[in-house]
């Protein structure tokens, strides 16, 4: 990132009181071109590891259906280049925070960017723990034919891609219109959960593979728990205010 | 608590308006911060709080300013009794070409104190005020000019407490200088909000965020927003506020 010089000088500069005529009718991005440039550039990079998780999930997923082993390994190499970004994103969010002293919605947006990588960074996890169990798998067919946990991940990935959506556009209520979308994935996660109960108790050598598959379930459950935290910051982003965004009680059961 | 408030006050320099019906509420024993660009109106403001714009002729104020709840515009108001209540210290430092000691006691002797002891307390009592004893102890004899800026400015706000006022206004306190003796006289005005109202006038938004308590925001001589410092610098309530605190207006 280029220092911005122009604006610090800017800030510092000496007083000329009532010397100078005011200047009227000064749009955004006039003056801090160097700084709106940079905060572009954090933006930027937010979306592009949020694609990279998306992408992971969508991979880990397409990885269970087929038993690609290497498409699993593939997705846990990958992992490192995600948390490597998330890294730079912070360092990034830091140098800012040093050297431009944002105040309002620009720091607003810096400590969300710098949230929201956090949990990017977990999506990501939490995609690499499905490719793990793929492996552990070991090519074996999943135990049931997969119906509702790819359509848990779709939900989950389309979530996940408004919510990113809404960040750049700064927007409250695009945010607090995803939220509700985390219930169908619970519910799913539940319908999961209760049909292979069913199975492991009506033959128990299937519990290894039945716990293959709720693992499964249970990261991509997470995933969609977590786009919920991105809305909460795009919300603070727009509004300032530092909410929890409700969600019903008691919807998700099992492991959480 | 409040210590001095303004209302609807209008400030005119000749047939030009410089301020229009500013109200306000300035906290005792609190750091108020006022920003805006050049020519915003916030030192015509400052210097409303003592009539120092009395002495520019062809000038005119409307609306009230409370001081303790008196209006300092009336008739009864005893202008140097005022100005000694409510000091002041400007943009650069300005001692008088006297000796550190003669500054400080400059205001005490004006007002009658000629007792030498007690002249030497009070000259003590301030430098200590203004954390500049430490430094000058031993060379109180010394020109004030060889002071260093920083200690010059120090030794100005010695001098505006040597009078004991209630209330200090600050026109620019650190313009002129360095980062590191900017920062002693921030310290400074943590110390003194303990025992005086301070209000300042600042360039430097991020000073304002560091230092006061509350802020406001003039343009074209309105007060735009007024507010804790705080939620001035997170979330202001007025898009021109927050297009100026993030640099992109102004």
């Amino acid at each position: 990132m280029q220092r911005s010089e122009g604006a610090n000088l800017r800030l510092a500069a000496p007083s000329v009181e009532g010397g100078l005529p005011v200047r009227q009718g000064v749009g955004p991005m006039s003056i801090r071109s160097a700084f709106d440039q940079e905060l572009q550039e954090l933006r930027d990079d937010v979306l592009r590891m949020g694609s990279m998780v998306e992408g992971a999930l969508k991979s880990s997923i397409q990885a269970l259906k087929e038993q690609d082993q290497s498409l699993a390994q593939q997705i846990i190499n990958d992992d490192d280049k995600v948390n490597d970004l998330r890294f730079k994103i912070e360092e990034d969010c830091l140098s800012l925070i040093a050297r431009q002293q944002p105040a309002a919605r620009d720091l607003r947006f810096i400590v969300a960017a710098m949230n929201i990588v956090l949990d990017l960074e977990r999506m990501g996890d939490h995609a690499a723990g499905i490719a793990t169990i793929v492996l552990r798998m070991g090519g074996q067919p999943p135990l049931k034919p997969l119906i509702d946990l790819p359509r848990m991940a779709q939900i989950s990935q389309e979530m996940l891609r408004a919510s990113l959506d809404a960040f750049v556009a700064e927007d409250e209520k695009r945010a607090l219109a995803i939220t509700p979308r985390d219930e169908q994935v619970d519910q799913l996660y539940n319908q999961i959960f209760r049909e292979l109960i069913t199975y492991m108790i009506e033959d128990p050598r299937t519990v290894t593979r039945a716990m293959y598959l709720l693992f499964c379930a249970h990261n991509v459950e997470r995933i969609a728990d977590r786009v919920t935290n991105i809305c909460e910051r795009v919300a603070f982003v727009a509004t300032g205010r530092m909410e929890e965004i409700p969600s019903e009680p008691g919807t998700e059961i099992g492991l959480s | 608590m409040e210590k001095i408030r303004t209302e609807n006050l209008s400030f005119y320099y000749g047939s030009k308006q410089a301020l229009s019906n500013i109200s306000m509420l300035i906290r005792d024993r609190q750091i108020t911060a006022l920003i805006g660009p050049s020519g915003c109106g916030k030192s015509t403001f400052l210097r409303c709080l003592n009539r120092m714009n009395d002495t520019i002729s062809g000038t005119r104020a409307e609306g009230q300013v409370l001081l303790d709840g008196q209006d300092i515009y009336s008739s009864l108001t005893d202008v140097v009794d005022l100005r000694r209540r409510v000091g002041m210290v400007f943009q650069r430092p300005n001692p008088f070409p006297q000796s550190i000691f003669d500054n400080v006691a400059f205001g005490p002797r004006v007002l009658g104190m000629h007792r030498e002891k007690s002249l030497d307390a009070i000259v003590e009592q301030s430098l200590r005020g203004a954390v500049l004893w430490e430094e000058v102890r031993d060379n109180l004899g010394q020109d004030a000019l060889s002071l260093s800026l920083g200690q010059q400015q120090r030794l100005c706000i010695a001098r505006a407490i040597a009078v004991k006022p209630e209330v200090i206004l600050m026109d620019e306190p650190c313009s002129a200088l360095d980062p590191i003796a900017t920062l002693e006289i921030e310290e400074l005005m943590q110390k003194l909000q303990e025992n005086y109202c301070i209000v300042i006038v600042t360039h430097n938004m991020q000073q304002a965020a560091r230092v006061s308590d509350w802020t406001g925001f003039f343009w074209l001589g309105e007060l735009v927003e007024f507010g804790a410092t705080e939620t001035i610098f997170t979330r202001p309530q007025q898009q021109l506020t927050e297009d100026y605190i993030t640099g992109r207006a102004g």
